[in-house]
């Protein structure tokens, strides 16, 4: 069976005829639906943010206790993970753009280690927040029993592993799509003249970024000035 | 941004570590604002600072700089999201189900059980 390329072609009103060009070839096209797309993002965490400002103006100081417990030395060790990722991305990119592949396999190579090791961090706080008593399912975050914290804090917890779940979620699909990306390079397929791929996960992987730079504040920043430290307490 | 790879790599590549001078800045304002200045406006201080960082994520990082129509179409997704914030904000300064809701610290929720099952 062949698999030759038949152009498709389409006639104007005055009847010359025109190659009809795939989306592989639509740059903006390509650029402007990964927008889009990311729209829906924004509309999802945004709805997130506005139940927890929602939830901070009815228990405000229950807020800023439970903030000022977070471990913010991890969280401020992975806001500049993210952020150097986001320049290993964007060099990338314009690497791939003046036609440094090589290189631009590396930044992206460099890009995944990074994600890899913010998850690894947000790994240790999670266990840490466990190992103290401060999980999703545990007595203190359970209404109604001796652990248990007060109202207010138990909301912001249960944001607190929401949203930051979510947004590791986002970290592993990026690191996924970066290894396809590669993958995408060595056939051939994202090149210095057809990145449009390598561009919309670059936009992909600010976007992560971007959300975290709403995040990282929300939750950890708010309480930072009512207690010095920062490690979690226990009950 | 354009698809020709015409493009001064070194010239852009200074763009870049400037923006992220500019993010390292703005995240170490992040970290001592709350022991410096507007102790008691922490909350919103921090996220004007979140905001700064995020314009110059999409301007630089993300290229929105110089594009029209996704430029108009993320302004114009964001003027929303921040109105159904303000919306929001208001409701919440006049909310008047305190005694009966779920969500605030002491709901004193009295459920006539015994007229309910009266009326089946």
């Amino acid at each position: 069976m062949s698999h030759e390329y038949v152009p498709e072609i389409a006639v104007d009103r005055d009847g010359k005829k025109h190659e009809v060009q795939g989306w592989q070839g639509d740059f903006y096209g390509g650029k402007l639906g990964f927008w889009l797309f990311m729209l829906t993002e924004v509309m999802m965490f945004g709805a997130m943010f506005l139940v927890l400002t929602y939830y901070y103006s009815l228990h405000t100081q229950d807020f800023l206790d439970a903030s000022a417990h977070l471990n913010r030395l991890l969280g401020g060790t992975n806001t500049v993970v993210l952020l150097f990722s986001a320049l290993t991305m964007g060099l990338g990119l314009l690497k791939m753009r003046t036609g440094d592949v090589k290189g631009a396999k590396t930044m992206i190579w460099a890009t995944i280690i990074l994600a890899t090791l913010f998850l690894g961090i947000k790994g240790v706080e999670w266990t840490e927040e466990y190992t103290h008593g401060v999980f999703l399912g545990l007595d203190a975050l359970q209404s109604g029993n001796e652990h248990s914290r007060p109202f207010g804090q138990i909301l912001f917890y249960g944001m607190y592993f929401t949203m930051t779940g979510l947004h590791g979620f986002h970290i592993i699909i990026g690191i996924g799509l970066m290894i396809w990306l590669v993958k995408r390079i060595d056939a051939g397929k994202v090149s210095p003249h057809h990145h449009i791929l390598h561009f919309n996960i670059a936009l992909y992987w600010d976007l992560v970024h971007l959300i975290w730079v709403f995040v990282f504040p929300y939750f950890y920043m708010i309480g930072a000035g009512d207690v010095t430290g920062g490690a979690i307490h226990g009950h | 941004m354009d698809t020709n790879t015409h493009i001064n790599y070194e010239e852009q590549k200074v763009g870049y570590y400037k923006v992220l001078v500019g993010l390292l800045l703005l995240t170490t304002l992040t970290f001592v604002q709350p022991h410096m200045f507007f102790e008691s406006y922490t909350f919103v201080t921090q996220l004007m600072i979140g905001a700064l960082k995020a314009w110059m994520i999409l301007m630089y990082y993300m290229h929105l700089k110089g594009e029209k129509l996704i430029g108009w179409t993320v302004a114009f997704s964001l003027v929303l999201v921040v109105f159904f914030f303000l919306v929001v904000i208001a409701d919440v300064n006049s909310f008047q189900f305190k005694d009966v809701s779920h969500i605030t610290s002491q709901p004193h929720i009295d459920v006539d059980y015994h007229h309910a099952s009266h009326e089946e």
